[in-house]
């Protein structure tokens, strides 16, 4: 036990450690964190007024943030499933890596989900009176929370050990491997059956959106990981082969395909019907008297991911820097097509047929940076943390000050 | 593993002496506070120290919008210990009511009558409404937010009067802020909507605290000491029924009906849900609801539905009726219905010459 | 693996320029900007327009009439025999009554006074087969044209209930005819709404579409003398 916690007490440390780069990136994540904070507080004080959401629409950049960050949490599996069931070489030392974001956008969701509630004090209720499995809501607090143990667990046993230089036991963290895969679909599943389930909501209430969801999560997810990928190997001394990113980015490419496939059935239903129960579609895709918010939104989120898949189909992506631009070209697509795109029309026009349009407060959007930033911060201290104990620089009877400085910064 | 490192010269002599061979550090020794080492720079040491302070005063000052945090906010330790409605013992529910009349007196000067009405035995409540008699007049609207004690300011209202064109029924084509001189427009004819008390209620089932139910006259209720505000009902709503509290509600002192009940009207925080629960606080006690009192049509009915005289049993027996969005599956206790005539629309013809007045 | 300029140790980094000299005061700027920052909250909007709040009176529009009215003749309330006994007035429907001339005819082909009121006992209503019946049994005198709305009034579903939803409770009223129609010009006269609705982004007022053409499925049939005047209720009475 003391041995651990001189084990945490020395990550705690070695985090605060760094070259002036990371120190720079390090200072930046926590000044837009702190203003995060501060935007929250107000909005704690004046109530949700604060954002742009009225009765009409009821969710915006917060759900919309959360949803997507679920998607990149269940997207780890796609590294771990090639290792796990595969056997793939390549990805094998990187898996931990993508685990770690896992946790990481985990608490970003968590965050995202408490600055949603109006009352956040009584966080409480959700132990004494917990509607499952009737309320989906639950089902998602569950899964997510469950994940997030998971993912700790794993990552933790295996750094530990790798502390110790000792080899992990199997028994402690391969079947937690398993469940986690199947869990990681979970999360994304529950998360897509919050809206699915909806009656009232015709936009949402279609089975295509769990499958969506999934699909668009195993392609900006790992579109995430390459972009961090590269950014570790720059900033730190740990080997990512090419390789690996060759084989994320064939997974980018399916995954984005069929998500393409999956928006575009989608879009043929709804338009080729043209029934009462588009509207939103249409509001979302093409306007709705005079009301186009959205539209521009949708439609450069279409332009980048069909750019990002055109490019990725082609050997052009083979180059680096190639990839890494449709990667954040798809990163960006996928965020307003599942965020702005999915959660705001849904709520265009109200059930009653009002037109009142969304648009987030600077307030709401300081919020939601600071919990990115958050979550950055977060990931960065995991990797600073990870990368020396796995290349065996900080173990439990090494000298922690000749620990390879490692820099974070893009 | 040592590593060859090339260091420059501070920093040679700081880690030396901070954690050097065999790692003192590791024992638990801080290396930040260790300001009395030998070889920590005065000047390393100034910095670090500053940037510390610098880092909690910024985080002090991002918590700074607290200080105007209202104290009414910040719930007592009574209030947060108190029950879900369903678990309260009735002393427990005596306790809370006055600690709700002690609230509301110091907010409003005005010491309500606060109870806790239960619902009926053998009584399901229904409405009907009769589009062919409704003359948009918002009325209902208005009473209802004297009754209930909404917000004024923000403006809170459970009930949306639509006024539609002749020849749909799809509320989409409905307008919600038509504002004309008088009314009934002769093109129009109009919808109120407010909570359909659904028998299938979408929005009980979402909730993940069971902040809302529905009672055994049919009355979705609220428990506003209870919800969390994540707004996942109104989400779930298909009527649009549900209104959010986004900020501190506000009503004038002279403004507050002290006549309420735990589950209806009493004054709601930031933060919460609320919406129309047929004026329980008059309902429970035999009376009719406050839009109904006020509508002067008499568009609006209501009434006991396993009472086969009621009058809304009577409406279902021998009128047409319809719910809106049947589609959903919300099997919704509103029921809309028209007469044989239509007196709004009531245009003699030309060629006739026969105009009967009220015959059907 | 040890690379030098990746390997500096924690209080190099602290001397450091950035580090050291900037950190410090950057936090502190931040923390100001924080501290003096105001409190930013979008206002709720303006409130409800006021209105007449005489305007929620529950009940019927019009006074409950048991017995006939009285009229202030000569500084006396008078009743109607007063009058009626002395002057035997026919009503000739081609010329406008000398009397009684604040009030608004307009009950259809039901135009003369007569036929409700008992020519030989004012205070008194009369049915068509000649039976007189008192003021506080009009319905029956209305029901005489106006059958299926009386049989929807019998059930209850027509009119206005007050007081209580129980039936048979000694609470629960039905008010009648009377009361919320004119007798002398049964239809509703139009009403001004009370004000519409402004929660939204509590602030502006919703710009809200308020002709949808486009959606109404009747476009095609209106005839072209109403589409050009949409609003003919308004103007008459503006
Ligand atoms: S109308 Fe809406 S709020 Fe009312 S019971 Fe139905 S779903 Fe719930
Ligand atoms: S807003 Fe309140 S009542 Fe509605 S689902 Fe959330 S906790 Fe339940």
């Amino acid at each position: 036990m003391k041995d651990y916690l001189i084990f945490l007490w020395r990550c705690a440390r070695l985090s605060f450690r760094g070259n002036w780069k990371y120190y720079t990136w390090m200072f930046i994540l926590t000044a837009i964190a702190l203003l995060g904070l501060n935007a929250y507080t107000k909005q704690l004080v004046a109530g949700l007024v604060t954002t742009g959401m009225t009765d009409q629409v009821s969710w915006g950049l917060y759900i919309a943030n959360f949803t997507y960050l679920v998607g990149v949490a269940a997207a780890a599996v796609m590294l771990v499933i090639p290792v796990y069931i595969y056997k793939n070489r390549e990805l094998h030392d990187l898996v931990i890596l993508g685990e770690l974001l896992a946790v990481a956008a985990i608490i970003m969701c968590l965050l995202f989900v408490t600055v949603d509630l109006g009352r956040p004090d009584r966080f409480i209720h959700l132990l004494l009176r917990f509607n499952f499995p009737i309320s989906m809501l639950t089902w998602d607090v569950l899964v997510l929370n469950g994940y997030l143990v998971l993912n700790l667990h794993i990552c933790g046993y295996l750094i530990y050990c790798a502390y110790h230089k000792r080899q992990p036991s199997k028994i402690f963290y391969i079947p937690f491997v398993f469940l986690a895969i199947g869990w990681a679909i979970t999360i994304h599943t529950v998360t897509a059956f919050l809206y699915s389930g909806l009656g009232g909501r015709p936009f949402w209430n279609s089975a295509v959106i769990a499958p969506r969801f999934i699909a668009s999560a195993f392609a900006a997810g790992p579109a995430i990981i390459i972009l961090t990928l590269q950014i570790i190997r720059h900033a730190t001394q740990y080997p990512v082969a090419d390789a690996a990113l060759h084989l994320l980015r064939r997974i980018v490419t399916v995954a984005l395909s069929i998500n393409m496939f999956l928006l575009g059935s989608e879009v043929f239903t709804e338009f080729y019907t043209g029934s009462a129960h588009s509207v939103s579609a249409r509001y979302l895709f093409v306007g709705l008297h005079g009301h186009h918010a959205l539209v521009p939104w949708i439609w450069s989120a279409i332009f980048l991911n069909t750019g990002a898949l055109f490019v990725l189909l082609t050997p052009l992506s083979r180059r680096l820097w190639i990839l890494n631009l449709a990667c954040a070209a798809m990163i960006v697509g996928i965020w307003i097509e599942k965020g702005m795109g999915l959660i705001v029309p849904a709520f265009i026009p109200s059930p009653l047929g009002e037109i009142v349009e969304y648009t987030p407060t600077a307030n709401e959007i300081l919020v939601c940076l600071g919990i990115w930033a958050f979550g950055l911060l977060l990931y960065t201290i995991f990797v600073r943390i990870t990368v020396p104990v796995l290349q065996g620089h900080l173990t439990a009877d090494s000298d922690s000050t000749d620990i390879p400085q490692q820099v974070d910064a893009s | 593993m040592r590593l060859p490192v090339v260091k420059n010269q501070e920093s040679v002599h700081s880690s030396a002496s901070s954690c050097g061979d065999g790692c003192t550090c590791s024992g638990g020794a801080n290396p930040y506070t260790g300001s009395t080492r030998p070889g920590m720079t005065r000047r390393s040491f100034l910095r670090r120290g500053a940037a510390v302070t610098g880092g909690l005063a910024a985080l002090a000052a991002s918590l700074s919008p607290l200080r105007d945090l209202d104290g009414d906010d910040i719930p007592s330790v009574q209030k947060f210990l108190q029950k879900h409605y369903k678990e309260m013992s009735g002393e427990e529910m005596e306790e809370a009511l006055a600690r709700i009349r002690k609230e509301v007196e110091k907010r409003y000067d005005v010491r309500p009558d606060i109870r806790d009405f239960k619902p009926m035995d053998g009584v399901e409540f229904v409405y009907g409404l009769n589009l062919s008699r409704c003359i948009g007049c918002r009325k209902c609207v208005h009473a209802c937010v004297a009754e209930n004690n909404q917000s004024r300011d923000p403006e809170i209202q459970y009930i949306r009067v639509l006024e539609m064109p002749r020849g749909s029924v799809d509320i989409e084509d409905g307008d919600h802020s038509y504002d004309r001189a008088t009314v009934p427009d002769e093109n129009h004819y109009y919808m109120p909507i407010q909570c359909h008390q659904c028998a299938n209620p979408p929005c009980v089932k979402v909730c993940p605290v069971e902040a809302t139910w529905q009672e055994d006259d049919g009355i979705t209720v609220i428990d506003y000491d209870w919800c969390i505000g994540c707004r996942y009902c109104e989400a779930a709503c298909p009527y649009w029924a549900r209104r959010f509290n986004f900020a501190k509600p506000t009503l004038p002192k002279a403004d507050l009906n002290p006549n309420m009940a735990y589950l209806s009207n009493r004054p709601r925080e930031k933060g919460v849900m609320e919406k129309c629960h047929f004026c329980l606080q008059r309902t429970r006690q035999g009376r009719l609801p406050a839009c109904l009192e006020v509508c002067p049509t008499g568009a609006r009915k209501f009434g006991n539905i396993l009472d086969p005289q009621s009058e809304v049993s009577q409406i279902l027996k021998t009128k047409r009726v319809f719910v809106l969005k049947a589609d959903v599956g919300t099997l919704p206790r509103f029921f809309y219905y028209f007469d044989e005539r239509d007196p709004i629309s009531d245009i003699p013809l030309e060629a006739s010459s026969e105009h009967a007045g009220e015959s059907a | 693996m040890g690379v030098g300029s990746a390997s500096q140790s924690f209080s190099a980094t602290w001397g450091a320029p950035l580090g050291g000299l900037l950190i410090g005061p950057a936090f502190l700027a931040l923390a100001a900007v924080m501290w003096f920052g105001s409190l930013e909250i979008i206002t709720p909007g303006a409130p409800t327009p006021l209105f007449d709040k005489s305007a929620l009176t529950p009940g019927g529009l019009r006074p409950r009439m048991d017995e006939p009215p009285t009229s202030l003749i000569g500084g006396y309330n008078q009743r109607c025999n007063d009058c009626h006994q002395v002057f035997t007035s026919r009503f000739d429907p081609s010329r406008p009554p000398s009397q009684h001339t604040h009030i608004h005819f307009d009950h259809g082909i039901n135009d003369s006074c007569t036929n409700c009121h008992a020519r030989k006992n004012r205070e008194r209503l009369i049915l068509r087969d000649g039976v007189e019946i008192p003021f506080n049994e009009v319905a029956t005198l209305c029901q005489q044209c106006h059958g299926p709305v009386y049989r929807d009034w019998k059930r209850g579903t027509h009119g206005k209930t007050m007081g209580s939803w129980q039936m048979g409770s000694p609470a629960q009223r039905r008010l009648v005819c009377t009361e919320c129609h004119d007798p002398h010009a049964p239809t509703y006269a139009p009403m001004v709404p009370l004000p519409g609705p402004n929660t939204l982004h509590m602030g502006e007022r919703a710009e809200v579409v308020h002709q949808k053409p486009e959606r109404n499925p009747l476009r095609r049939w209106t005839t072209p003398a109403r589409d050009a005047d949409p609003h003919p209720i308004n103007e008459e009475h503006n």
